[in-house]
């Protein structure tokens, strides 16, 4: 098909999605009934689309004039290829099964139609970055998923929580969009443009230096929406948003789009840039996974998890291969979904049907043994964890075991302290074994810990709820994307991006299931253990009573100390020296004004001259009226013009 | 009509003020319509100036010029000030906003009780200077409007304002009259230094009467004018904007030629004049470190003052800079780029830091501004065509955000006269309408694509990247000003509209909670065309571009 042709789902894949946001959202409370099926309805259509219009290898873009400033055009550029083409799919496929999921989820809330409104506004945004021809379109897309994630991680805005995440949500990442924006516009400095086609032709123009200092800012971006170290504060607490929102933008989504914007940019990130991305992304994975295996809440600790394995994807295009990354992101969209859904109809299950304020229905250490009251649940759970830990014949050790063999080639051509990075991996990789054994273990296993509460009843979910579950449990098992269970390389997936000669080492499978089983059965033996996972401790409580600013941003002290002093030291400034000044020039001015009229009273005024002076002074000032000097013209007309203000305000 | 249309501009609003003042009885109803109905004719001749303009047109257009006052005053010459109007891309932009914040400002008026006659008045007085200032091509005339527009600005902050209206008042004026003064001086130096060609050449005789002038004489003139050929008598002084542009008409010798070697203490005088004018203009803006008065001014200006104030009085500053500062000192201005960048990058940053720690909604806004119009100065300073048309955008978009948000602090204010945003919380509950109108101006503001803001920004630090003389820290440093704006807006919007309703009063005379309602239909129709307007811009930036464009880009090729 010609480029132009494109077009057309170009603008039905965009304007669906917001015309549906603008309907539900103008279209007030009496569409809360049919929002949901309204919008899972639009959604399908925006699938059905994605897949029509869907031809691999072939590059097809569109292009508008937008405006002409200075010495250059701009552009909006939408691009199809295959990146797009498999983004475009997960995101409406976790998109509709999210939307079916929450039409049961939150039935009893009263403004579900802003709710279905925001996703809405999310999908036009997401699908927006997804086909985005340059990095200004990006940008401007990127930004609008920001709103989105704000509105919606707010959305039950009359609890102060979430809305103070959905800010910290907002600013943590704005600090990462300022870098992005940063890297965009020193493009547009040395080359002109930021579309793609462009950069790829003409990024050689610049020097390495600055195309390092270039892909870094850019990377900034990616730092922000996808929760890397020091950026991801917020993705934890996030967390206090509705659980399927959890699932499609803090787990599949929105999160995964600074991967895939290194997608994008990995021809212009130099081997300096890369290192750097890859020493970040360590820390996000390793940090983590090792706070996953200590909190109690059982959403954060996914979002620890989301935050580490997103840091494991980081890596892999720091390390070289995105196309590893892309694989681990698709993945890993599924299962953590399914995950973060399966979670959510935990919560579900033993939300008190009666308000009670001691009972926690996310802490995990009020759950235990559900897996008899939540058969389909616990079934999905377990296979989207087994996913998720990576044991063999589950997507994500698949994907995984394709980062960590990159990561032992790349390793042996840069040296022996190269080892360290896929090490690190693996060692990572027993921790996430560990904490998802934890976690199944203290929600599914053991004795039944809810009954604190007397009205906790736990029931397994409608159909509407796990259907979208089994679904994406389905999907985590490995035969969809290879049909070897321990050789991502033979499967469709890895040529479908592009990969001609994919790379295997065939101990890496077996050390990374030793890995796998060792750390899970660390965690059963802890299970065993008289007092597991510790959970008889000193409960530690998450709600913050004050809100002071700053506090709120960041728990970690490295941001909050040189940002407190910088906002403390511009106070100060304002108050005691600029304010200061002026005031000692204003008094001092009185006090000479004083000086002047005491001697204007009593020498210049003093006895006869009096007279003789005014007399002639007003002569004077007479005469200079005409005397042509602009001066004096201007005092006349100002004189006047402040009579007749003087006349009109004294009415 | 149409040839006078610009000075039908200036007319309309000073010959409303004049029958306001004249009235016969003193009904504030009637003060009300003249006002009302002033502004819509002035709306219309806006509309008819628009439906003119030739927006291809890289020059001067619309163009008036009436000699005012020609005297010969001896060896110094002659003076020769004119009566000069015109337009073009740059000033023609920011008259549509004039009218456009006059006209808000006056709706929002409506309920102003006390001395209606005065303040109708004085309103319509200011809103005939600040429309002068973008049309005059005369810096005398210029001048005077620009002076006039003091005078009623300070007595509608003195006498319609806040508890604490007087000192804010007479900051506002010593702060501006400090800044007048400076600008004064320079246009005495610039007055002195520089001739009318056209008509020194009419007083040497070699043009006629009623010829018109060649560019051949011109330049034949320029020539001499080098050479010492034309005795003193017979130079022409200007205050023309057109021939002080130009650095053939200035006077070999004389305190701000071109190739001047005047100093003090060891500057340039034409670095020190430009500086000075610099600084006169900076009051304006405002730049920090000459921006106290600004927050002070808006906390205690009545609403409508505020509108105008932030929505149109501080663009002067920037109209300033490019006509004037940059206009006839290219060189100094390049030269400075540095300097004036990074004051740019302050006034964003400090200005951000500041409005993070406010407590009162209206100063929050205030500083807000000091951090917006330092991405204009940043633009500016850049000196690239993409900064100085993107400069022209920001100022149009924070004329139409900021008269948003100040319009929407004070629908709080006139409901509770109570402006702590502590004092708040949960307002999402009894005043939704207002909430998300709240919500789509903090967006706007804070830069969300989709709305001009981020337009602006965009390209105000795109020209800082593009521009030859500037180091890229500093706009890159100024990125961290999007980053604040996030900042507070969010955290106030946190604050004030969400969790549960609660309300601490401070003011005893308004007891119960029942006073915040949500927005009345006047409020509405005042604020949504505003959004709707700041959506438009921002989707789609060519309506300003497109009239800014070549003349920037014929502007900026004449000055280098």
């Amino acid at each position: 098909m010609p480029d132009a042709a494109y077009l057309l789902p170009v603008s039905l894949l965009l304007g669906l999605p917001f015309a549906a946001f603008l309907i539900f959202w103008l279209g007030g409370k009496g569409l809360n009934k049919i929002a949901g099926y309204a919008g899972a309805l639009v959604t399908a259509a925006g699938l059905g689309i994605s897949i029509f219009f869907a031809e691999p290898d072939v590059l097809h873009t569109v292009r508008f004039d937008w405006l002409v400033i200075g010495s250059f055009p701009i552009e909006i550029a939408f691009r199809f290829d295959t990146l797009s083409c498999i983004m475009l799919v997960v995101v409406h496929f976790v998109a509709l099964l999210v939307q079916l999921y929450s039409v049961s989820y939150l039935h009893h809330d009263r403004n579900l139609n802003r709710y279905f409104a925001f996703i809405q506004l999310f999908l036009f945004s997401m699908i927006g970055i997804v086909l985005s021809g340059s990095l200004l379109v990006m940008y401007i897309f990127w930004e609008l998923v920001g709103l989105s994630s704000y509105l919606l991680i707010g959305f039950w805005y009359h609890k102060p929580r979430p809305v103070w995440a959905a800010q910290k949500a907002f600013v943590l990442n704005r600090i990462g969009d300022a870098a992005f924006l940063t890297g965009i516009l020193m493009l547009f400095y040395y080359i002109g443009s930021t579309d793609f086609e462009v950069l790829s032709i003409s990024v050689d123009s610049i020097s390495p230096g600055i195309l390092t200092a270039i892909g870094l800012c850019l990377f900034g971006g990616c730092m922000g929406k996808s929760a890397q170290f020091p950026l991801s504060g917020w993705l934890p607490d996030a967390m206090e948003g509705p659980t399927p929102v959890s699932a499609l933008i803090h787990a599949a989504t929105m999160v995964a789009a600074g991967i895939f914007l290194l997608a994008r940019i990995s021809f212009l990130l130099t081997f300096d840039a890369r290192l750097v991305i890859a020493m970040i992304g360590m820390i996000t994975m390793v940090i983590g996974a090792i706070k996953a295996t200590s909190v109690w809440d059982i959403k954060r600790v996914l979002a620890y998890s989301t935050m580490s394995q997103l840091g494991l994807m980081v890596m892999a295009v720091g390390l070289g291969s995105w196309q590893t990354a892309f694989f681990h992101l698709t993945t890993h969209a599924f299962f953590k979904a399914g995950l973060f859904l399966s979670a959510g109809s935990v919560i579900h299950a033993v939300t008190p049907s009666e308000a009670d304020d001691q009972f926690d229905p996310q802490d995990m250490r009020n759950m235990g043994g559900l897996r008899k009251a939540l058969p389909v649940t616990f079934i999905c759970f377990l296979i989207c964890a087994s996913a998720l830990a990576g044991l063999p014949f589950f997507s994500g050790f698949l994907s995984k075991d394709a980062i960590i063999t990159e990561g032992f080639l790349w390793a042996g051509k840069y040296g022996a302290v190269g080892y360290i990075f896929p090490v690190v991996i693996m060692l990572s990789a027993g921790l996430t074994a560990y904490y998802m054994t934890r976690q199944l273990w203290l929600v599914f296993f053991g004795e039944k810990r809810y009954h604190i509460s007397h009205h906790v009843h736990p029931h397994e979910s409608p159909a509407i709820m796990f259907g979208p579950m089994l679904l994406l449990s389905a999907l985590s098992i490995f035969t969809w994307f290879s049909w070897n269970p321990f050789d991502a390389g033979s499967g469709w997936f890895m040529s479908f991006i592009g990969v001609i000669e994919p790379s295997h080492l065939s101990w890496v499978p077996i050390a990374a299931t030793v890995v796998t089983l060792v750390s899970i059965f660390l965690a059963y033996r802890e299970s065993k253990a008289g007092n597991p996972f510790h959970i008889v401790s000193e409960k530690q409580t998450w709600a913050k009573p004050s809100f002071s600013f700053l506090l709120d941003y960041s728990n970690e002290k490295y941001f909050l100390v040189p940002f407190a002093f910088i906002a403390e030291l511009c106070k100060k400034i304002e108050k005691r020296s600029i304010d200061a000044f002026v005031e000692f020039v204003a008094k001092g001015s009185v006090v000479l004004a004083h000086v002047l009229s005491w001697s204007d009273r009593n020498i210049v005024d003093g006895g006869v001259k009096l007279t003789v002076f005014s007399i002639r002074s007003a002569g004077q000032s007479v005469r200079n009226l005409q005397n042509g000097k602009i001066q004096s013209y201007l005092l006349v007309t100002i004189t006047g013009v402040l009579l007749l203000i003087l006349w009109l305000v004294t009415f | 009509m149409i040839d006078h249309i610009l000075t039908l501009l200036i007319a309309i609003p000073l010959l409303g003020a004049l029958a306001i003042a004249a009235w016969p009885d003193n009904r504030a109803q009637n003060f009300r319509m003249i006002a009302l109905v002033t502004m819509i004719l002035e709306f219309l001749a806006a509309v008819t100036m628009y439906a003119v303009f030739d927006h291809s047109q890289s020059g001067f257009q619309l163009s008036e010029a009436v000699d005012w006052i020609t005297l010969p005053i001896g060896s110094l010459g002659v003076v020769s000030i004119d009566y000069a109007l015109a337009i073009d891309g740059i000033s023609f932009p920011l008259i549509l906003l004039a009218v456009l914040v006059l006209f808000v400002g006056l709706i929002s008026s409506w309920n102003i009780e006390k001395r209606t006659r005065g303040y109708f008045s004085l309103y319509l007085l200011l809103s005939g200077s600040v429309i002068g200032c973008f049309l005059a091509q005369d810096f005398f005339l210029f001048y005077l409007f620009f002076e006039f527009m003091l005078l009623p600005m300070y007595f509608l902050i003195g006498l319609w304002g806040g508890p604490r209206r007087e000192y804010a008042a007479l900051k506002f004026f010593i702060y501006t009259f400090f800044g007048s003064l400076l600008i004064l001086i320079v246009m005495i130096a610039l007055y002195l230094s520089a001739i009318d060609p056209v008509e020194t050449a009419r007083a040497v005789g070699v043009l006629g009467l009623e010829d018109i002038a060649t560019k051949d004489i011109i330049i034949q003139l320029q020539q001499w004018l080098v050479e010492g050929k034309i005795a003193p008598e017979q130079l022409v002084h200007t205050f023309r904007f057109a021939y002080l542009a130009d650095a053939g008409n200035y006077i070999p010798g004389s305190i701000l030629s071109i190739v001047s070697d005047f100093y003090i203490l060891d500057i340039p005088v034409r670095l020190l004049a430009f500086w000075f004018l610099f600084v006169g203009f900076a009051v304006k803006l405002p730049v920090v470190p000459v921006h106290t008065w600004l927050p002070d001014a808006h906390v205690e200006a009545p609403t409508p003052i505020s509108v105008v104030l932030a929505g149109i009085l501080l663009k002067i500053g920037g109209y300033g800079f490019i006509r004037i500062v940059d206009g006839f000192f290219p060189v100094e201005a390049e030269y400075s780029t540095v300097p004036l960048a990074v004051l740019g990058m302050i006034s964003i940053v400090y200005g951000g830091f500041n409005a993070l720690g406010q407590s009162d909604l209206k100063k929050m806004i205030a500083y807000s501004s000091v951090s917006h119009m330092g991405f204009v100065l940043l633009g500016i300073a850049a000196f690239t065509a993409e900064g100085i048309n993107g400069a022209i955008y920001q100022m149009v978009s924070h004329g139409v955000l900021s008269a948003m948000l100040f319009l929407l602090a004070g629908v709080v204010y006139d409901r509770t006269h109570d402006r702590k945003i502590e004092n708040y919380r949960g307002l999402i509950h009894m005043m939704p309408k207002y909430t998300v109108l709240t919500g789509i101006a903090f967006f706007a503001s804070l830069g969300l694509p989709g709305f001009s803001g981020f337009v602006g920004e965009l390209f105000t630090l795109m020209g800082a990247f593009q521009s030859e003389n500037m180091p890229v820290w500093i706009p890159a440093l100024s990125t961290l000003g999007i980053v604040l704006a996030a900042a507070y807006f969010l955290w106030t919007y946190q604050r004030m509209f969400f969790g549960s309703f609660w309300y601490k009063n401070d003011n005893s005379s308004h007891s119960t909670t029942h006073v915040l309602t949500d927005l009345t239909t006047r409020e509405t129709a005042l604020l949504v065309p505003l959004a709707l307007l700041a959506l438009l811009l921002g989707i789609l930036p060519g309506l300003v571009f497109d009239i800014t464009g070549p003349t920037v880009a014929a502007w900026i090729e004449g000055l280098k």
